[in-house]
């Protein structure tokens, strides 16, 4: 079975999200290990382990931390649970399930990267989610494993909880900065980057839930562990989000490169009413769709990038043969439109200027012409927006007219000019 | 090279830039054009419009050369296929939605929308879907109005509200596409900044609501000039279509206005079309009003002025010069009244004030470069807009410390590091206080003078200031490393001028601290008039009377040398009946001078009074001679900011009369003193020979951006004024302190201004303790009276005011709060219900 | 006029003691409001600035960006619906159709008896269980017609 439970191997057990029973599972282990090593040699041991950000663009954890801006202080800890991607729903089960979790591996961030303040940004609806994180805060304060002198290690360090109010930008990560200093969610320009100038304008370490809470297992099974499964470059397992035309939908941890077959089929238990796979969305909505004949890819970060999309947030949206996929790609460029900040031209222009297109082709009154000037419009969106929320706009739209022309010729009108 | 320029390359061409310069800056400089819509200088990178994107060797995306800073040997590129195909692109998604009504709107002619798509776009649209629709024009406030179909949400505007005025008043409401630029529930738009919004706005969304329609821009004459309301003398240009008034808008100059002016210089000019402008020359002689020649009136003023010299010797005759003047004038006034008719007799205010510093004078860039910057009795928001946002941006952007020490609280207090508060009249002790703390922390001697022991005592406990909170003052100023004291000597008691000037020559003393100060007198060239001699006991360029040998080298052998009177005292010397004519230029004792129907009787008294005014006022009213003064807007000539520099103020209209420097002229040469000036400028060349500081002043030196003057060398001589006689306190009676207000409703901004929605009515502002003492409440109407009159104000409860005091801000001339305005020392008021 | 609850007013000075500057507190004040009086009326945006030191005009146009904010009153339950990617694959619009013609609303509105206010909502994070809608602060997952009657009939 291509499933490998380094997270999730305790997640369905009751009461987890109580430190008593996580505690039974071997929770908090990890920091006895993580005191007795230098700040430095956690950042080194994160390295090594491979670990890459969980949170979309895969960036490599431990070289992120060792960016800080040297000797500034204080530093923050910002840990990203806005899980706001269509497709995405993992970081909220480790949230509700293993709260814990993620403390045990913020603090071990915290302890490598010299930082004393932590927080969690929830995104706005996961009020339940963060009030089961405030009572885990709660005991974890009481048992010392934060707080000040953390266990005897003269370590200091508090988290807390920080809820957005509905904006899908917010899990950018300097839009989250932003809001979590009370302004619009609208993205910073970078540089600075926040391992220079990040909350409150000091060196911030932003992470996604999952990738924080993969640092306690790294603690203590070693990084060579954690590097021995995976491909060269995508090590380790990956929480992966299946929904869309699947039987059984769910969270499944599996072992980077897995294949997509392997986890539509296997896991997930196959297509409805076994009907045919007709394209597949690998990682979250903003990652270009893929067609069936790609259904053999790997599940990594390069080989699905090298199949023309991306790992991304670990999301596989499956879409059968009954769908015309206008229909779903207008949904997401609908989506992209009620999300996007304002901020900037291409994006904010843009992403209603294709909505139209899409809805009118939709709705039959679409022309060959305009399937092409969406093309284009891609094109002129696409690394010209101020923040990536412009290329994720991109990727369902330019993705689809790709693989699926004959869908959107399928609608377009049927008079002259239409054809011509 | 100096090691923070770097060089670099665009489109092959080598740049050299200050480090931290942004590209579009930097290919400027080469006469390369990036298009830019969001970007503005003052306002820093941003970076949302995406216009400006470039490629950049190495980059493997486009940057947006807004927020790019040059780097050693960058290779940038602005014209490959692939920029223009993203600038297209842009320019497309800009115009997306934006209306096509370019032959309406009214920046058409000078937009930068309208000029980028020209130059960078492609000729048809692509977008086959109806644009979004939003309200056309309508006001965001009553001077503004805003179009929102037409807005790129490029932020310069909110982002102006925020980061410039600090108010945060205009903002972005809403997200993405519904994006908009608003302000809280719908509220207007009116901070004292507001209006530069209209001339930062890339595109016709924001307008002049006044402008609107009235011209198109080519149709316009221009004229680069200056604002005459207050003595900041902020740059701005003044467009007119056949010879009326059409707008104002800002002209950059960093060292005097950052490239901002407030609303009241914006929309405050109406004045120069006022049905109230003195056109014509007129006498009235036994209550009979007749209309003169201008030349008519120049002979009968001189000749009768002459004559009562003749008949009751010089002291008794007089000039009330003008603190709006500009130097020319000031100058030939106080030439014509010492050469002409032998009298010092000249001054033109009610206050003290001296000329030259015993420290620095600091010009408004200095205010950034300081570290502390200390106000005393100034109160910038209402008195000097600019100098305010000057203070903004140097406590906000550049870590520049701001301390008060105040007899009321300001708009500026909540950027203070520290505000002490004296007791209204208390200044001088205040004052005395902190140079004492100052002499004592540092061991050095204290400024001369007798007594001054027993006095420092006193004051520390009689100013209304804790101890504790003058020694962390004391502290703050002494661990300065520079230091920028500005004060306002019109909101001094008397006495307190000299007690100033010890207190800057302490600061002086400290070894560790570099200083210098502005004195911020608010009206428009109160600096010049001071240098220009419009002083009685000193001559042009601070000669004190003592210094003979100087005044006759530069001046004559005759010039007299006897102590003249102060403003105040010839009007105390009027109604003893011993003064018998005086001239008042461009000024209105009896509205604005302590004492108010007093002053008025006094005036009554002369035997002549010749008023040389713009706008009819309470006091030409009484005048037996009226000369026309064509004022700001026609005049020409040059102004003296508080920050020392000497700019030009250019006519942006034509007027048919003489200028006030030819009546000038005329009548001096009636006196015999003959001159041949051909323009201003040759008065200006005059003022150069003879007046110290001004050496450097001329036609040349100081067009565009203008030039300091020199240092003018201090005496501390005798004050200008009468010493004071402290008025008896009643029991129950309250300090008045009268405050201004920026937008009050005087001659200036009459009825027909469109800043008439900024009027108060009158209010007094009572200390929540004296109100509970007195049973007062917010809103209450009551009488405030003095021994000399009454107004009528309704009550304010705060901490505006330390106990004991009270606080009426000027807000009209018909309010007539200079009536309960003694004409020195404190002036008690009694506070009764109505 | 508005106040915070004294219960509120209390909670206050620990939310201010999370953040080391207090405009961070601006998203959860205005939370607490809307949890207090069901919507964020301007007159709570004035009273949060004059807390935080915030003009109101700034307030408002942070609260406007994030959707979860009313600046109008609304019902006692608020269902969000999703109708992103995995919903509408699962049959969400069909359902949330259903849920508004039972409700006798159209989406967007509130009923009469100010009992629901339904919207159309994006992505929750719920995905791999959809359709699903949040009631108030509750996920309501796996969502059936049958399912949708059982909760809606159980509110009260
Ligand atoms: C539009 C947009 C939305 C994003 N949303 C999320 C999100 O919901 N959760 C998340 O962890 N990262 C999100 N990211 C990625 C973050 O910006 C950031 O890269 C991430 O939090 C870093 O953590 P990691 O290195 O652990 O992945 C988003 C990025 C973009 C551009
Ligand atoms: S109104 Fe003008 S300045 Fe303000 S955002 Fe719109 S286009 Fe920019
Ligand atoms: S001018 Fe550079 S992004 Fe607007």
């Amino acid at each position: 079975m291509p499933e490998l439970k380094l997270l999730t191997k305790d997640i369905d057990k009751k009461d987890l999200h109580k430190l008593s029973v996580y505690e039974e599972t071997g929770g908090y282990g990890s920091l006895k290990k993580l005191f007795k090593k230098k700040p430095d040699e956690v950042i080194e041991m994160v390295k090594a382990s491979g670990l890459r950000g969980r949170g979309g663009a895969g960036f490599p954890a431990g070289l992120k931390w060792s960016f800080l801006a040297k000797d500034v202080f204080p530093r923050y800890l910002c840990c990203n649970a806005d899980e706001s991607e269509p497709g995405t729903c993992k970081d909220r089960l480790l949230l509700e399930k293993t709260p814990h979790l993620l403390i045990e591996g913020m603090i071990a961030c915290a302890y490598a990267c010299k930082i004393e303040t932590g927080y969690i940004y929830f995104r706005g609806e996961f009020q339940h989610a963060s009030d089961l994180m405030d009572e885990a805060l709660k005991e974890a304060r009481a048992k010392n494993y934060l707080g000040k002198n953390i266990m005897g290690s003269g370590f200091d360090f508090e988290i807390h909880t920080h809820l957005g109010a509905g904006a899908y930008i917010c899990g950018e990560e300097s839009a989250l900065l932003n809001s979590l200093e009370g302004r619009r969610g609208e993205p910073r320009l970078k540089p600075p980057f926040p391992a220079v100038e990040g909350l409150y304008s000091k060196p911030t370490v932003i992470n996604n839930v999952e990738t924080l809470c993969v640092v306690p297992y790294i603690i203590n099974e070693g990084p060579e562990k954690y590097a021995s499964y995976g491909t060269e470059k995508s090590k380790g397992s990956k929480l992966v989000s299946v929904s869309g035309h699947v039987k059984k939908p769910g969270n499944y941890e599996i072992e980077m490169g897995t294949t997509v077959r392997e986890l539509i089929y296997e896991l997930a238990g196959g297509i409805r009413n076994d009907n045919k796979l007709k394209a597949y969305i690998p990682g979250g909505s903003s990652t270009p769709m893929l067609p069936a004949d790609l259904v053999d890819t790997p599940y990594d970060y390069e080989s699905l990038a090298a199949a023309g999309s991306m790992l991304g947030s670990g999301a596989l949206i499956v879409i059968d043969d009954q769908v015309n996929i206008v229909e779903s790609t207008l949904r997401l460029a609908s989506f992209y439109k009620h999300e996007s900040c304002g901020k900037c031209t291409p994006c904010r222009e843009g992403t209603r200027w294709m909505w139209q297109l899409l809805d009118g082709i939709h709705n039959g009154e679409g022309t060959n012409q305009q399937v092409d000037k969406l093309v284009d419009i891609c094109d002129n969106i696409s690394f010209k927006s101020f923040c990536p929320l412009g290329d994720a706009a991109v990727g369902p739209v330019a993705s689809s007219i790709k693989y699926f022309r004959e869908d959107y010729e399928a609608l377009l009108k049927r008079n002259a000019e239409g054809t011509a | 090279m100096a090691n923070d320029e770097v060089t670099l390359t665009i489109d092959g061409k080598t740049v050299t830039a200050p480090k931290g310069t942004m590209v579009v800056d930097a290919a400027k400089r080469v006469g390369i054009e990036i298009p830019v819509f969001c970007y503005h200088e003052k306002l820093g990178p941003f970076g949302c419009c995406r216009m400006c994107l470039v490629e950049v060797e190495k980059m493997p995306k486009m940057a947006t050369a807004c927020t790019l800073a040059v780097a050693p040997d960058m290779v940038v590129k602005t014209n490959t296929e692939k920029v223009e195909k993203a600038q297209k692109g842009v320019l497309e998604f800009t115009l997306l939605n934006h209306p096509l009504d370019c032959p309406v709107c009214d920046k058409g002619g000078e937009c930068p929308l309208q000029e980028n798509t020209f130059k960078f776009g492609s000729d048809d649209t692509r977008m086959e879907f109806n644009r979004a629709h939003q309200d056309k024009a309508t006001p965001l406030s009553p001077v503004i109005t805003i179009d929102r179909e037409r807005c790129i949400a490029c932020q310069r505007c909110t982002r102006y509200s925020d980061i410039i005025e600090q108010e945060q008043a205009l903002v972005m409401l809403n997200r993405g596409f519904n994006n908009e630029v608003g302000t809280f529930d719908n509220q207007d738009y009116d901070t004292k900044f507001s209006g530069n919004v209209i001339d930062i706005c890339p595109v016709g969304a924001l307008t002049n609501t006044d402008f609107r329609f009235k011209a198109r821009n080519w149709e316009l004459k221009t004229a680069d000039t200056l604002c005459a309301h207050c003595a900041c003398n902020c740059n701005m240009t003044f467009s007119s279509r056949l010879n009326k008034f059409m707008r104002i808008q800002t002209r950059t100059n960093d060292h005097v206005d950052d490239g901002w002016i407030c609303d009241k210089a914006r929309f405050g000019y109406s004045f120069v079309e006022s049905k109230n402008r003195i056109l014509e020359a007129r006498s009235r002689f036994n209550d009979e009003e007749r209309v003169l020649e201008t030349k008519d009136a120049i002979a009968l003023t001189a000749q009768t002025l002459k004559k009562i010299a003749d008949e009751h010797g010089p002291e008794s005759i007089g000039l009330i010069g003008s603190p709006y003047a500009t130097n020319e004038e000031a100058y030939l006034y106080q030439l014509m009244f010492r050469q002409g008719l032998k009298t010092n007799n000249i001054d033109h205010k009610a206050y003290e004030d001296l000329p030259g510093l015993p420290i620095n004078h600091y010009d408004f860039e200095q205010v950034e470069s300081s570290n502390l910057v200390l106000l005393i009795g100034s109160d910038p928001s209402e008195e000097l807009p600019i100098l305010d946002l000057r203070i903004r941006k140097a406590v906000t952007r550049k870590g520049v410390k701001l301390a008060f020490l105040n007899d009321q609280v300001t708009a500026l207090d909540r950027f203070a590091e520290t505000a002490l508060r004296y007791d209204v009249g208390s200044d001088g002790d205040a004052i005395v206080a902190l140079a004492g703390g100052l002499a004592e922390e540092l061991g050095i001697e204290k400024g001369k003078g007798k007594g001054k022991g027993k006095e420092k005592e006193k004051s520390k406990n009689s100013c209304g200031i804790a101890d504790k909170d003058m020694k962390a003052l004391v502290e703050l100023v002494r661990t300065s490393m520079k230091i920028c004291v500005i004060y306002n000597p019109a909101a001094l008691s008397a006495g307190s001028m000299v007690k100033l000037r010890q207190l800057l020559q302490t600061i002086g003393k400290i070894p560790t601290v570099e200083c210098g100060a502005i004195p911020a007198a608010p009206a428009t060239n109160a600096l010049g008039a001071v240098d220009m001699g419009l002083l009685p006991s000193y001559y042009p360029g601070g000669l004190a009377l003592t210094d003979a040998d100087e005044i006759k080298k530069r001046f004559g052998e005759d010039s007299p040398l006897q102590a003249g009177l102060s403003a105040m005292d010839m009007i105390a010397k009027a109604e003893s009946g011993e003064l018998k004519a005086l001239l008042v230029h461009r000024s209105n004792p009896v509205a604005d001078f302590p004492g108010g129907e007093r002053v008025a009787s006094a005036l009554k008294k002369l035997e002549f009074l010749a008023v040389h005014d713009m706008l009819e006022t309470e006091t030409t009213r009484l005048a037996s001679v009226v000369l026309p003064s064509i004022g700001p807007g026609y005049d020409e000539g040059t102004t003296t900011n508080i920050g020392a520099r000497v700019q030009y103020r250019k006519r942006g209209l034509v007027s048919e009369s003489l200028a006030d420097w030819q009546i000038i002229s005329k009548m001096a040469g009636e006196l015999g003193i003959e001159r041949n000036y051909q323009s201003s400028f040759s008065i200006t060349a005059e003022i150069a020979e003879k007046v110290r500081g001004y050496e450097d002043i001329s036609k040349k030196t100081i067009k565009n951006e203008g030039l300091s003057r020199q240092a003018i060398p201090e005496v501390l001589g005798d004050l200008d004024g009468s010493v004071s006689d402290e008025s008896k306190s009643k029991k129950g009676a309250l300090r008045l302190r009268v405050a201004s207000y920026l937008f009050a409703n005087d001659k200036i901004l009459d009825a027909n201004t469109s800043l008439a929605h900024h009027f108060r009515s009158s209010t007094v502002h009572l200390n929540d303790k004296d109100a509970k003492k007195m049973k007062l409440e917010e809103g209450d109407a009551v009488t405030v009276s003095s021994a000399h009159g009454k107004v009528s104000a309704t009550v304010a409860v705060g901490d505006r005011c330390n106990s004991g005091s009270v606080v009426i801000e000027k807000v009209s001339d018909e309010q007539g709060v200079s009536a309960l305005q003694e004409s020195a020392g404190i002036s008690w008021v009694e506070i009764s219900k109505e | 006029m508005f106040e915070f609850s004294p219960a509120n007013q209390k909670r206050i000075p620990e939310i201010l003691a999370k953040y080391p500057d207090t405009q961070s507190a601006l998203l959860p004040l205005l939370t607490m409001a809307q949890r207090q009086e069901g919507y964020v009326a301007p007159q709570a945006m004035v009273e949060i600035g004059k807390i935080l030191k915030l003009s109101p005009g700034y307030v408002q146009s942070v609260a406007s960006f994030y959707t979860m904010y009313h600046m109008h009153p609304t019902g006692k339950y608020i269902i969000l619906f999703c109708i992103n990617i995995s919903c509408q694959l699962n049959g969400a619009d069909e359902l949330l159709a259903y849920t508004a013609s039972k409700l006798n609303i159209k989406v967007g509105e509130t009923t009469a008896d100010k009992k629901f206010t339904l919207h159309r909502e994006e992505c929750l994070a719920a995905c791999s269980n959809a359709p699903m809608m949040r009631i108030n602060d509750t996920y309501h997952e796996d969502l059936s017609k049958e399912k949708i009657d059982k909760i809606l009939d159980s509110l009260d």
